[in-house]
């Protein structure tokens, strides 16, 4: 649980701060950032003997002043919660970049699989393999010989020309063309 | 003088709505100030006009006094800023707890 992660759930809840010189700030936490700069409203200033008060519409505090920061017992769970939700959503994302990538050839479509095959039907170029677009697809020229084409981070393969009209198949991630 | 320009939003603090306003800026080491707000920019330097600051007391360099010196106008570095608040709203109270 990191504790700019915890700050930021804070925003909207009362929390207490006591800046290095000993002063105390109570407010509802508007707004905060990277350096821990925060801004206050409703705020009540305490002075560092706690025997003078001030009731303050809203202030700015920069981060670097700040000794701590005294946030309420729920934002805790409202923190496991949020992260609960980012991993969901993380992992949906993920699982639909899985699986068989599809590429548009000039007259048909090409299809390529996990593996990093690419296949072009009815076509010259060949589909796009790999679930993460990374793998290449085989590009076939009319000339019968089919070049690797460089996807993302991979290299396809050589292709051959299979047909009339049917494009090449690409090789492995790891091959070079 | 004033901030024609609209400074990038990197600051979660809008001084915009406190230009032409009075506001009371504490700055670290215990000096506290206050003046109108003239300028600004992303790094919280801040110029105020007509300022003043609330002499400290001899024994203790956090207690600010009722105590006071003109200073005019100025120009806060925003690395020592500690505080900003508008003067509007801010009044001592008793003890709330």
């Amino acid at each position: 649980m990191l504790p700019l992660s915890l700050l930021r759930t804070g925003q909207g809840h009362q929390i207490m701060v006591e800046l290095k010189n000993g002063e105390t700030y109570n407010g509802l936490l508007v707004n905060c950032d990277n350096w821990m700069n925060i801004n206050l409203k409703n705020v009540i200033r305490t002075s560092k003997d706690s025997d003078k008060f001030w009731k303050i519409q809203s202030c700015y505090i920069r981060g670097n002043t700040i000794k701590y920061i005294s946030v309420p017992d729920e934002i805790i769970d409202l923190v496991a919660e949020e992260e609960q939700t980012l991993r969901t959503t993380y992992q949906q994302r993920n699982d639909s970049n899985r699986g068989r990538g599809r590429g548009d050839g000039f007259a048909g479509r090409g299809r390529g699989d996990a593996s990093g095959r690419g296949r072009g039907d009815n076509s010259y170029r060949g589909g796009r393999g790999g679930g993460n677009n990374n793998s290449g697809g085989g590009d076939s020229s009319p000339a019968g010989r089919g070049r690797g084409e460089y996807r993302g981070s991979s290299r396809g393969g050589r292709g051959d020309f299979r047909g009339s009209s049917r494009g090449g198949r690409g090789g492995n991630n790891n091959s070079t063309a | 003088m004033t901030s024609s320009f609209n400074p990038k939003k990197e600051s979660i603090l809008d001084l915009q709505k406190f230009l032409g306003k009075e506001i009371c800026v504490k700055f670290t080491g215990g000096r506290e100030v206050q003046g109108i707000l003239k300028g600004y920019d992303q790094l919280v330097n801040i110029t105020l006009d007509q300022t003043q600051e609330f002499i400290r007391d001899a024994e203790d360099p956090l207690i600010t006094t009722d105590e006071k010196r003109f200073l005019g106008l100025v120009v806060c570095r925003g690395s020592s800023v500690m505080m900003v608040c508008p003067t509007e709203g801010c009044e001592p109270i008793d003890n709330p707890y």
